[in-house]
This record gives C-alpha cells, sequence and structure tokens, in this order.
C-alpha cells in the first residue's frame, strides 16, 4: 500500500516536472533576451531618425522663407519694371537733326 | 552723365549705354547676362543648351531657353511663316555653318541644295520637342532678347541703351540713333522700345560665283530673294523688332510698305535700285 501511494507521488511529481520543464523550454527566455536587443537597436535608430528628421524639417524651412522672401522682393522688381515699360507700350520715336550716338546696321 | 562698354559677344559688336554715374556694377552685370545668354544659345557651341536640343531632338530647357523658343514659335505664327526658327539646315546648307567672320568670302566650292525649313517644335512646360530632322537656329532673336534682358538690368542704374549689332533696346532717356538710308544716314529719336535692322548688305559670302546671305526664306530653304537690301524697323521691343524686320525684309518693298503702314510700324526700306521707302507714320 506505502509503495503503490509512494510510486502514485512518484508519478505525479513527475508529470508535473515534465510539465513544468515543457513549460520552460516552450517559454525560451533565451530567445526574448536576444528580441529584446534588436528592439533596443531599432528604436535607438528610430529616435537618431526622427533627431535628423527635424534637422532637416529645419533647414528646409529656413531654406522655404529665404526662397519665398527672395520671391517675393524678385515680383516686386518685375512689377516695378513692368509699370515703368509695360510691354505692350509702343516704342517712341521721332525723326531729329541730332548727331547719333550709336548706329543699328544690319545684324 | 553717358558710361558706355563695349565687348564683343554673339558674334557681333555690343554697346551699352547708361545715362547715369556709378553705374559700373549694372554695365559689368549686363555684359555677364550677353555672356550667359550667348553659352544657352549659341548654334555654334558644343555646350550650349540650343546645341544640346539640336543634337538630341529634345531636352528639359532652362527658363531662357524655354522664353526664346517660344517666342520664336509665336513669331512664326504670327508672320504666317515668314520668320521661323527652324532655317538652321538651310543657313548650314548655304555655308553658314560657323561665326560669320569664319566664313570664306569666296569660296568656290559647288551651290549648296536648298535646306529644309518649316517642322514642328513643341514646348510643354521646360521640354522642348522637335520633330525628327528639325533643328533650330536663335541668332537674331536671340540678340533681341539679350538685349531686352540686359537693358532690364541696366535700367536699374538709369535710362539706357543696348545696341546688339544694329537690334536695340532702350529703357528712359532720350536716344539718337543712325540709320542708314540709301543717301544721307538718318537719326531716330528713341526713348523706348526696341528697334532692328535686317538685310542682306554685310552678311554675305558667294559659293563658285553665286552670291549668298544669310536670311533664309523659310519657304524656299534658300537665301531670300527680294527687292529690298536693308529694313529698319521700330517696335515695342528688340525681339518684335528683329521679326517685323526679318519679316518686311522678305515680303518686299512694296508689300512690305503697305504692311507697315496698315499697321503702324515705323519702318524704312531701303531698296537694291537705291530708293528708300519710309513707313508706318515715318516721315524723313
Amino acid at each position: 500500500m506505502t509503495s503503490h501511494t509512494g510510486r502514485l507521488y512518484a508519478l505525479a511529481f513527475a508529470l508535473v516536472a515534465f510539465f513544468l520543464a515543457w513549460a520552460v523550454v516552450a517559454a525560451h527566455p533565451w530567445g526574448t533576451a536576444a528580441r529584446d536587443t534588436r528592439l533596443q537597436a531599432l528604436a535607438a535608430r528610430e529616435a537618431q531618425l526622427r533627431r535628423e528628421a527635424k534637422l532637416v524639417n529645419q533647414v528646409v524651412a529656413q531654406r522655404w522663407a529665404l526662397y519665398r522672401s527672395r520671391l517675393q522682393a524678385r515680383r516686386s522688381q518685375i512689377a516695378a519694371a513692368e509699370k515703368a515699360a509695360p510691354a505692350s507700350t509702343p516704342a517712341s520715336v521721332r525723326v531729329v537733326t541730332l548727331p547719333p550716338l550709336t548706329v543699328t546696321r544690319t545684324s | 552723365m553717358i558710361e558706355r562698354r563695349t565687348f564683343r559677344a554673339m558674334g557681333t559688336e555690343i554697346e551699352l549705354l547708361v545715362e547715369a554715374d556709378g553705374a559700373a556694377g549694372a554695365l559689368e552685370a549686363a555684359e555677364q547676362e550677353f555672356h550667359r545668354l550667348e553659352a544657352l544659345l549659341s548654334r555654334f557651341r558644343e555646350d550650349s543648351e540650343l546645341s544640346r536640343l539640336n543634337r538630341d531632338g529634345t531636352l528639359a530647357a532652362g527658363p531662357d531657353l524655354c522664353r526664346v523658343v517660344g517666342l520664336a514659335l509665336a513669331a512664326r505664327e504670327r508672320t504666317g511663316g515668314r520668320f521661323d526658327p527652324t532655317v538652321h539646315d538651310a543657313l548650314v546648307a548655304a555655308g553658314y555653318d560657323r561665326s560669320f567672320e569664319q566664313i570664306d568670302p569666296r569660296c568656290q566650292a559647288p551651290c549648296p541644295a536648298p535646306g529644309a525649313a518649316g517642322g514642328a517644335v513643341s514646348v510643354e512646360g521646360s521640354r522642348i520637342e522637335l520633330d525628327a530632322d528639325v533643328r533650330l537656329d536663335l541668332g537674331g532673336i536671340g540678340k533681341g532678347y539679350a538685349a531686352e534682358r540686359a537693358a532690364e538690368i541696366l535700367a536699374t542704374a538709369g535710362p539706357c541703351l543696348v545696341n546688339a549689332g544694329g537690334d536695340i533696346a532702350v529703357r528712359g532717356g532720350r536716344w539718337p540713333v543712325g540709320v542708314e538710308t540709301a543717301a544721307e544716314p538718318l537719326t531716330l529719336e528713341l526713348s523706348r522700345g526696341g528697334l532692328a535692322t535686317s538685310g542682306r548688305d554685310r552678311h554675305r559670302w558667294q559659293r563658285n560665283g553665286r552670291e549668298l546671305h544669310h536670311l533664309i526664306d523659310p519657304r524656299t530653304g534658300e537665301p531670300a530673294e527680294t527687292d529690298l537690301l536693308r529694313v529698319t524697323v521700330v517696335a515695342p521691343d528688340a525681339v518684335e523688332a528683329e521679326v517685323t524686320a526679318k519679316s518686311l525684309f522678305l515680303a518686299g518693298a512694296d508689300r512690305a510698305a503697305r504692311e507697315a503702314d496698315a499697321a503702324g510700324v515705323a519702318a524704312v526700306l531701303v531698296t537694291d535700285d537705291g530708293r528708300t521707302i519710309f513707313a508706318g507714320g515715318l516721315a524723313a
């Protein structure tokens, strides 16, 4: 009887030990450690890229602002030039008796 | 006080006049503009944008070449084909295949076959496309365009005149300009707009005894045959003056005088037989 009960306990203990070992192996904690390293590297890379993107955006914003201010200045110049001498203005010419400052020849 | 600068560019003598003191910076900038545009628009420079377009038949071109080609195509439309930028091959066939100073004036080579003109050219955004066997010459209109651009720059210093080998652009002031006629020279006072002279009295040469010149009639592909020797036109700008002068030259004396009168374009026409005709409201 005692021996039978002992064998039952031993069998139950062996079954518990087996399933515990199975659970440990299935969880493979060594794999988790390796995945964590890669995730950390990716997170670090992401942070670096975010910093670089922020810098690039700042440079682009500065250049865009410079371009817009120059474009506005150039448009003002063009508007002033067109106001001073519109393209459609007919030429102004008359015959005079003055000595010429320059001469037109066949081009 | 008038400051003056002369230099060579685009195969001709360029003269800049500005009525201002201390205009050295503007004069320098205007001269550099000529050299910049020559580097883009010359058909005699292998590395120019125009040469690359003529070689490849298509090009994503810069704004200046697009603008000049656009102006040339508009001029072709406006003049009913008398002005045509596609006369490149006809010019080469006629012997104008190098800078004018390098052409042998009395070459004994056989007369060339007429060159082609009139092919399709399209400009979509910055992309220019030429039909097969179409090449462009922007010599005359390019000089007018450069004169206008240089005048824009010089005008920041004061009233000015730019003379690109006869293609003249004026911004303000009063500028007496000498014009050759069949008899006494004439002086026209110009205060705005442009003026240009086209003719066959200077750029001409011989091939096997036949006299040729650089003004091609796009309809025949050969140097134009007309009773006019020279045409001077005053227009709102140098580009339009250049185009109109060439168009009137090809029209012949009678028709040119009628057209100039009808359009109110001031013009001086000098004929082969030594007559000077004033048209478009101009009177000596």
